[in-house]
């Protein structure tokens, strides 16, 4: 039964206009709704030194009008039609999606074609969206408790400089400092038909689809893209790296943190699955060990953060009960997976991290917005939206004795980097 | 090229649920979704929070999150082991009419899942060590919700528009002060005189492969026996306006709710209402959110909407604004909310906020779980899954001035609550010039 799979293939069909952009489309007509993704390769890693910040800000700017929309019509006007519009930037990307009725289709291309072909950059709109950013700063890092986190975490596992050291909301100073020609530079570089993928799934047919695509789409011109570094893997850390922030925090918690391979590699498969042995749901080593039967942690799990230059990241973490200090957190943490390391996990826990991993698999593919990102970024990635068709098969395919090496390869504590949380005394 | 013309969204159906009782009276609802191999499972069960001993409130909650600590078939953690083992994942939801527990799993393990779904809810363990620690952990996240400006915001709010004789006003997982009383035989207690089948509707949605699941349904549910006490559900009303400011020295921005009690799905005025607050600040260039974000950058972002309950609701604006800004921001939101003279919703405000509301439906629908949660929250409400698309002919009838009217009678602007966290030394000084009698906590 544990074996027993479910048969999910998708028929892509994929095509690059004259203009360099590749179309990806999935015909799936079983809700009358169409899916639009756009996948820029472009993320904050691809930010210089001084002006990171930028790819976060150009998913503001986006919206912000071109030649035929005004300021903020992009979204009022997907509304208005029954749809919902979006954009999220990443270390490794900037998606910009739509999700319309079918009927709405070609309104959703010819918006992202017109800002594509005419946006709009001006010192006020500049001004306002850098006022936005740094009030969703303030209100999703600043304001909140452990708001913080990953914006530590990334800065112990890369060195300085490091195109993943720094989060994807930036600097204030680096923004503030940001000029009009830096914005219409950054836009010049990273917003061309040739650096996106186009991925639309629903309710159109594939003839159909590619034709409106090219219809839209295909006037807008194309640029040289720039030929991006290979980004070479960096070895695992050493002398166990730590940050401590004393914050006005409800409890103590602790982070551990590891390079791991990037993103989609065999390895990188393996030690997810590692990963969510010791920290991945109720059943996870983690979860036992320290709420379960410590009762020293409100809550403790472990996962990846997937990247493609050359690392992801691996975490494991813990939040303390009160009265719990992160020391106890940390030794708690580090036990169980030098045990993981000694024993390697059961048959039984990898055939269960399989099976998560399938159901969040298929969840992902069941939304066509979500489905639409995948594909997209398959495609923007490794040039194969197929990989979307393979991977699920990849990670059953992986051996309790593949998951146990490389945990063993990558997941050693003196390869970690700590960070804790204290509670301010009052 | 020219703007492409889009006609109004075509209606949508929501589907009718295949329907069927079983002898123990468990209502069944099946939604056969072509594509959605992840199946959605959610039991219903009909729980009204007022139901709860006043000193114990919270322990609805502390029972459902110790359903998948271990059953008598499977025990102690034998029951998560099976459970995740076939990809399966149970959530709970603690609403103030019901309990909703949903299941997912992939279709080719539904027939191993379902049988555990039905253990979790039927028998149960709820081991004394299991609700000690269960206890615990509400207790720390009571903590962690304390120090999350939003969540705490929340909670003020509920608690200051809703009148406090009603179990509505305050949080559905209880408070410190009635979750730490809770001991295993208080949770035991609720289970044997709450959950029974006559209280329930299971809701099926996805691929079931051409297959019938209601067998499977029956063996799992079929025999489930249990009377429950009879219940009734509360009708909160709404407590008198006030303006309240919750001290978080330091902060940066001030998490800002301002609104009232608000109206629940029966309400004549719900289509309308749903619609006004849409212009208001439902959509990216609603009134609020044109100015307040796009104009002024004093936030990220500004909503303002509706959240029908089984009885009344909650209508509330909420943003976070930036500490020095923010009485300025609220003296503008308050002005942004008036409809009267030449601020009447407009012909082409309604029509957008039809056409979004009527024609976002199939999107929120797409998936099995979208269905489900759907269908759930329409059982909760005492409702027919056929309100969605009485509601969308409804959508479509109201006219402007019906939904500015709706506006002035459940959002009058001298009738209004406020609630704001934030830093009390720089805050109260600018909300007491505004002219606000302001309560401090």
């Amino acid at each position: 039964m544990a074996h027993m799979s479910t048969a999910v293939r998708f028929a892509l069909h994929s095509t690059v206009l004259d203009n360099g952009l590749r179309v990806v489309v999935n015909h799936d007509p079983t809700v009358p709704v169409v899916a639009v993704n756009l996948w820029f390769d472009v993320g904050s890693r691809d930010e210089q030194p001084g002006r990171t910040g930028l790819a976060h800000l150009f998913e503001h700017l986006m919206f912000e009008g071109s030649a035929n929309v005004a300021s903020g019509e992009h979204l009022a006007i997907v509304q208005s039609v029954g749809g919902s519009a979006n954009a999220t930037t990443w270390f490794d990307r900037t998606n910009y999606f739509e999700t319309v009725p079918t009927h709405a289709l070609d309104l959703a291309l010819w918006l992202e074609a017109d800002r594509l072909a005419s946006l709009e950059l001006t010192q006020e709109t500049l001004d306002n969206q850098r006022a936005v950013v740094l009030e969703e700063k303030r209100q999703r890092y600043d304001n909140v408790p452990y708001g913080d986190v990953l914006i530590h975490l990334i800065g112990l596992t890369f060195p300085e400089g490091h195109p993943y050291s720094h989060p994807t909301i930036g600097s204030m100073d680096d923004l503030a400092a940001a000029d009009l020609d830096d914005v219409r530079a950054f836009f010049a570089t990273h917003y061309a038909p040739g650096n996106a993928v186009l991925t639309i799934v629903g309710d159109v047919t594939v003839d159909d689809a590619v034709a409106r695509a090219a219809r839209y789409l295909g006037g807008v011109p194309s640029s040289l893209r720039q030929a991006r570094p290979v980004a070479e893997p960096l070895p695992p850390l050493t002398g166990i790296p730590r940050t401590e922030v004393t914050a006005d925090v409800p409890t103590d918690a602790s982070y551990a943190t590891w390079r791991l391979p990037a993103r989609d590699t065999r390895e990188f498969a393996a030690v997810d699955l590692a990963l969510a042995v010791l920290g991945d749901g109720q059943t996870s080593r983690l979860h036992r060990r320290l709420v379960r039967t410590d009762l020293i942690a409100e809550g403790a799990g472990a996962s990846t953060l997937g990247l493609i230059g050359g690392n992801s990241i691996g975490f494991a973490q813990a939040r303390a009960l009160a009265g719990v200090r992160a020391e106890q957190l940390e030794a708690a943490i580090i036990e169980e997976v030098n045990r993981f390391l000694a024993d390697g996990p059961s048959a039984v826990e990898v055939d269960r991290a399989k099976a998560q991993f399938e159901r969040e698999w298929l969840d992902q593919l069941g939304r066509f917005d979500s489905r639409a990102d995948l594909i997209g970024c398959y495609a923007t990635l490794y040039g194969d939206p197929e990989v979307v068709n393979r991977r699920l098969d990849e990670v059953r395919s992986l051996t309790v004795a593949e998951v146990a090496d490389a945990a063993r390869r990558y997941l050693q504590p003196e390869q970690r980097a700590v960070l804790s949380y204290r509670k301010e005394s009052a | 090229m020219k703007r492409p013309v889009v006609p109004a969204p075509p209606v949508w159906d929501f589907p009718s649920p295949r329907t069927a009782q079983l002898d123990n009276g468990l209502r069944v609802l099946i939604f056969q979704r072509p594509g959605q191999h992840l199946i959605n499972a959610t039991l219903v069960l009909e729980l009204p929070l007022s139901a709860e001993p006043r000193d114990r409130e919270g322990v609805s909650a502390i029972l459902q999150r110790c359903l998948d600590e271990g059953t008598a078939s499977h025990p102690g953690t034998d029951f998560a082991d099976e459970l995740e083992g076939c990809g399966a994942v149970l959530a709970g939801g603690t609403g103030y009419a019901a309990a909703h527990l949903s299941l997912e799993v992939p279709s080719t393990r539904f027939g191993t899942a379902l049988p555990l779904f039905a253990e979790a809810v039927r028998e149960p363990q709820l081991a004394d060590a299991d609700v000690r620690r269960h206890v615990e952990l509400r207790l720390a996240e009571l903590a962690q919700e304390e120090a999350h400006p939003s969540h705490r915001g929340a909670i003020a709010f509920r608690a200051g528009v809703i009148d406090s004789e009603y179990r509505a006003a305050r949080s559905a997982s209880g408070d410190a002060t009635g979750v730490g009383a809770i001991t295993a035989d208080d949770v035991r207690a609720q289970h044997q005189a709450h959950y029974g089948p006559e209280r329930g509707t299971l809701v099926l949605a996805g691929d079931f492969g051409g297959e019938d699941p209601l067998p499977a349904v029956v063996a799992a549910f079929g025999d489930w026996r249990q009377p429950t006490v009879p219940i009734s559900h509360e009708v909160p009303r709404s407590a008198p306006a006030r303006a309240l400011l919750i001290d978080r020295p330091g902060a940066v921005q001030a998490d800002v709710r301002l609104g009232r009690f608000g109206i629940d799905r029966r309400h004549p005025d719900y289509a309308a209402l749903r619609l006004g607050g849409f212009v208001l600040g439902g959509g990216f260039l609603s009134r609020l959110n044109r100015v307040l974000r796009e104009e002024r950058g004093y936030t990220y972002g500004v909503q303002l909407a509706n959240s029908p309950a089984r009885s009344g609701g909650l209508l509330a604006m909420h943003a976070s604004f930036r500490t020095e800004v923010a009485a300025a921001a609220i003296a503008e939101a308050s002005e942004l909310l008036r409809v009267d003279g030449d601020r009447r919703i407009t012909d082409t405000e309604l029509t957008d906020a039809v056409n979004f509301l009527v024609g976002i439906a199939p999107l929120r629908c797409a998936t099995a779980s979208g269905i489900a949660d759907q269908a759930a929250a329409l059982v909760e409400a005492g409702l027919d899954t056929g309100f969605v698309n009485t509601h969308s002919a409804a959508l479509r009838q109201v006219t402007p001035e019906a939904a500015t009217e709706a506006l002035e009678r459940h959002l009058p602007l001298n009738d209004l609550s406020l609630v704001v966290v934030g830093d009390a030394e720089a805050l109260a000084e600018p909300l007491r010039s505004a002219g606000l009698q302001l309560e401090l906590a």
